[in-house]
């Protein structure tokens, strides 16, 4: 086959979407969009039943609801004194104008941290101390959630402070070069350096959204991040963190006259902010690979394509349950772990996600408030010794593939469904992710999540969990992204789709040998013209 | 001198009655219910509003400070690891069946000190719970495959924690500060070692009898449940398990004679980095040490101290500072750590932090800070022990530390009584030049040269 020009790094890697000017993304030298022969996985027996419908071309961007300006949200609990805030802005780094890729992480980060106009950072600090009080932000792709906590005995100094930090803060100029070149040094020294894992990830965002704005790093691009001005995130601020775009949660010990303190004080913020990005649809793009060479010890692996389902539909809860069964974050019980850690020793852990997954620190739970119009199913696979790269891919297609083709046994069906009946309660736990599940449901349209979703699971069978899978799971769809020092002879490997065949230093059963046959020689959905090395120093540069 | 474990087991055994109840405060509103079992097993029950949702954590008072044979480092890690693979009852997979039919959050962690299990979820699954803890703690079994299998899932560990400066820093600073004692090692273990633990099949089998045993464990039992039912079934099912800890002798750490100094060239971009540490005491239930540290920590390096002010803020030389301290038996080490913007700040960065630690020896401590430290750690505990699992954990590490299962109590009233003059002998005594250890880290990368 003839080798097609590779997308230019900078398209591939650090191009932003446009926040105002919404159009299809428009690149010469993308490859259309695919759906791939059957052929692309011929080891494959013949299917027993008519094939699964063939993918969309592009994934659609379906608006998510929008509740009303600065809607309440009360998980009112008089059995604790903390009370938590949880503002929830519509707005992320989708909101980047182009050349400022960073700058609505950057102005949230500079009004939590950077003090108000009645307090310098210093003083600002210095007044949360002793309560202990919490006061921080998080952006996402869509959305920016102002989190606060409080014990009770100060909640009208925190009130204020919390508020003034939205309604007045300083954005000070010294400040914004100090947050500044700290969020340029994520990208280049924990990003790019100390954070293989991490950087997979983000690789694979920027291959599966090429020219749309998920395309970025959240934190931003270096070039993008020393773009920005004062004006700029002064500008941002009131374009928005503004009442149309913000839901209010309060949760803990809260009355009537907080929840009139908290709304009353918020409506200073501007009633109107910029249009919402309207988000161009994603091209189902298959088969596509970008290799990050960088010098590291091992090989870490992410995988995915962009799907159109998403919370609210109804095959949601089927393809949730089917990637738990998978890999479920960081659990024992996932079939990748046990196949690729347990039996096989190939490295710390894999995982599978049916929606965009960031883990929230000091938990094993997907972060909330990180909702997207377009989502995407992946699987990660922990960094392995780099010849075991391509088998370690293999083996994840494998399973992948099998599950599509074969579904879930009963028995096992069973077992997953009283885990996620348990392991969903465990994801309300505080008061702040009670909060953010709320909300969530408030821009999905399904509210009281989490219990829809263990009522869904008594519904459930095997059979329409298997009909779900075939008309969603698309292992042929699969992009990959990896991060090794031989990137050129994993791109061989790739391109040549040569076995890959694995050793051990331990005796294995006969039955594990021979599926590692069938793994070692499975053909990956990758296509040898689709496949790019790009060195780490490119990575979100601009 | 050589510090023997039998002593430690003394004390702990001298300090708690079989059967006690330590009510709550208002910093601490939780009432511990503890018993001990006549095969020395500590039992903690807590109950804790949580609406059906348990914690399950048992501590194990091991951890790579046990690791005394050559070529044995890591061990207590890679048996952690271990410990989740079956027993003939329950052979591997079961315990995932079981548990995961109940949907728990199951995992475990090693330190220096400890090894603590944790399991949490439904109250509803606790008697299989019960059965199937004690079953693996009395009856643990593996083949030699699955135990060569597991090495590689922990050198894979090893990898992914390598890509950051953070293990080379905290293996060289041990490596600088420690010449006999097992606090030389980080809990990962050297890399040669972590290399051939596919070998140490036998060895591993020394380990569990050696150390999974009662009068080693404790158990710590959070959240809603019947109080009477679980102590029945506790009883039932870890009355029977009868070893003994067998000690081994640490060897105790000479004096320091003078500074130290250790540096690491970084083969990636990164920050510099630049570390002081001190030789400090244990923490102990009979001193003040581990508290005053605790405070030293925030005085020295917290959000508003003077030299977060000066050196992050208004300076903006460092990106953060801040201290790697956590409460050890033995004595080990205090730290504050800077991570530099840019390799020409160093020394006035570790001249700053020199200057606030000679301030303090001089008594020029600010009492209402040390005030505002004692606050921040009431309000910050209250607010940090949101749910079962981040109480049960919290107590399971200061118990495993001070061998006492209201450690954690202990630890906090400490705090609340910490003084200023306190501080001041502390530095005096401890933070000196001759405890002193200085590590220097600076990225030099083929391709830029040096510092990016």
């Amino acid at each position: 086959m003839k080798t097609r020009a590779l997308v230019s790094l900078a398209a591939l890697l650090g191009l932003a979407g446009c926040a105002s000017t919404p159009k299809p993304p428009v690149d010469p030298n993308a490859p259309p969009p695919a759906v791939p022969a059957s052929s692309a996985l011929e080891q494959a027996p013949p299917p027993a039943q008519p094939p699964p419908p063939a993918r969309p071309e592009a994934v659609p961007a379906v608006p998510l609801k929008r509740p009303k300006p600065m809607e309440l949200v009360v998980l009112a609990r008089p059995d604790t004194p903390i009370v938590s805030f949880r503002l929830v802005f519509h707005t992320g780094s989708v909101d980047d104008p182009k050349g400022k890729e960073g700058l609505t992480d950057l102005t949230a980060t500079l009004m939590a941290q950077g003090g108000t106009q009645k307090l310098t950072s210093a003083q600002l600090l210095e007044a949360l101390y002793p309560m202990a009080a919490e006061l921080g932000s998080y952006t996402d792709k869509e959305f920016t959630a102002f989190s606060g906590r409080v014990h009770k005995d100060f909640l009208p100094r925190f009130l204020e402070l919390f508020t003034d930090v939205l309604l007045n803060p300083r954005l000070d100029a010294a400040e914004l070069e100090r947050l500044r070149a700290n969020a340029i040094s994520d990208v280049e020294n924990g990003l790019r350096s100390a954070n293989d894992e991490a950087l997979g990830k983000v690789a694979l965002d920027a291959l599966l959204y090429q020219g749309h704005p998920y395309a970025h790093y959240v934190g931003g691009t270096v070039q993008g991040l020393k773009a920005i001005t004062l004006d700029d995130v002064k500008a941002h601020a009131r374009r928005v963190f503004t009442q149309d775009r913000l839901v209010i949660g309060l949760a803990g010990p809260v009355d009537d006259a907080l929840k009139g303190a908290v709304t009353s004080r918020l409506a200073a913020l501007p009633a109107q902010g910029a249009p919402r990005v309207e988000l161009p649809p994603v091209p189902t793009t298959a088969g596509r690979a970008v290799i990050v060479q960088k010098s590291t010890l091992s090989t870490a692996i992410s995988m995915g394509y962009v799907t159109p389902v998403r919370r609210g539909d109804p095959d949601f809860f089927p393809l949730a349950l089917a990637f738990s069964h998978l890999g479920e974050h960081r659990q024992f019980l996932g079939v990748l772990f046990n196949e690729l850690r347990e039996q096989r020793g190939l490295n710390y852990g894999n995982y599978a996600y049916a929606e965009h997954f960031i883990e929230d620190p000091g938990s094993t739970y997907n972060r909330t408030n990180i909702a997207r119009t377009q989502q995407d199913h992946t699987v990660w696979i922990r960094p392995v010794v780099p010849t075991n790269g391509a088998f370690a891919t293999r083996g994840a297609v494998y399973f992948l593939d099998r599950l599509v083709k074969e579904g879930i046994p009963q028995e096992r069906f069973e077992l997953m469904r009283g885990y996620l009946q348990g392991y969903t309660r465990l994801w309300e736990q505080t008061d702040q992710r009670r909060l953010g599940y709320a909300i969530d449901g408030m821009f999905h349209g399904t509210p009281s999540f989490l219990e829809q979703y263990r009522q869904a699971l008594t519904k459930m069978t095997p059979q329409s969990l298997h009909e779900a899978l075939r008309r969603h799971v698309h292992p042929d769809a699969l992009n990959f992204a990896f991060v090794t020092q031989d990137a050129e002879g994993l791109a061989q490997a790739l391109r040549s789709g040569q076995p890959t065949p694995i050793s051990y230093a331990s005796p294995k059963t006969p039955e594990l040998l021979k599926q590692d046959e069938a793994i070692s020689s499975f053909k990956l959905p990758v296509r040898a013209d689709a496949i790019q090395v790009v060195p780490v120093q490119t990575v979100m540069e601009k | 001198m050589r510090r023997l474990l039998p002593l430690l087991l003394l004390l702990l055994g001298a300090a708690l009655p079989a059967a006690a109840q330590s009510g709550p405060t208002a910093s601490f509103p939780y009432t511990l219910a503890t018993e001990k079992l006549p095969n020395g097993l500590t039992v903690v029950r807590v109950p804790y509003p949580s609406q059906g949702i348990i914690a399950y954590v048992t501590l194990v008072r091991v951890g790579s400070r046990n690791e005394v044979e050559p070529g044995r480092t890591g061990f207590a890690h890679f048996f952690e690891h271990m410990m989740f693979k079956g027993t003939k009852n329950n052979p591997e997979g079961t315990r995932e069946r079981i548990m995961g039919t109940f949907g728990y959050d199951d995992n475990a962690f090693t330190a220096d000190d400890v090894t603590v299990y944790y399991s949490y979820g439904p109250a509803a699954g606790l008697p299989q719970l019960i059965e199937i803890e004690a079953d693996r703690f009395r009856n643990l079994e593996y083949a030699e495959p699955t135990f060569q299998t597991e090495a590689l899932a922990v050198l894979g560990e090893y990898h992914k924690n390598a890509a950051a400066p953070f293990l080379k820093m905290e293996e060289e600073l041990n490596a600088t500060a420690f010449t006999r004692h097992t606090y030389r090692h980080t809990t990962m273990g050297f890399y040669e070692d972590i290399k051939a633990m596919p070998q140490a099949y036998e060895y591993s089998r020394t380990f569990f009898e050696r150390w999974y045993t009662p009068d080693n464990t404790m158990l710590f039992i959070v959240g809603d449940f019947d109080d009477a039912q679980v102590m029945k079934l506790v009883r039932e099912h870890y009355g029977p398990w009868n070893r003994k800890a067998t000690p081994v002798a640490v060897p105790a750490e000479p004096p320091q004679a003078g500074p130290r100094t250790a540096h690491i060239d970084w083969p990636q971009p990164t920050q510099p980095r630049q570390v002081l540490a001190w030789r400090t005491p244990a923490a102990s239930t009979t001193t003040p040490d581990a508290a005053l540290q605790t405070v030293l920590v925030d005085y020295l390096t917290g959000p508003t101290s003077p030299a977060y002010k000066s050196l992050v803020l208004d300076k903006q030389l460092v990106e953060s500072i801040g201290s790697d301290y956590t409460e050890h038996r033995d004595p080990h080490l205090f730290t504050l750590t800077a991570t530099l913007k840019d390799e020409r700040h160093r020394d006035p960065v570790r001249l700053a932090l020199l200057k606030e630690v000679s301030n303090l020896a001089a008594g020029r401590v600010d009492a209402a800070r040390v005030k505002a430290i004692q606050d921040n750690a009431r309000y910050g505990t209250l607010m940090s022990l949101e749910t079962p699992r981040d109480l049960g954990i919290r107590l399971a590490w200061y118990a495993g530390i001070l061998g006492t299962p209201d450690g954690l109590q202990r630890h906090l009233q400490n705090l609340s009584k910490v003084t200023p003059g306190q501080l001041q002998d502390f530095t005096k005594k401890y933070l000196t030049a001759n405890r002193l250890i200085l590590l220097s880290l600076t990225p030099k990368t083929a391709s830029t040269g040096g510092t990016k």
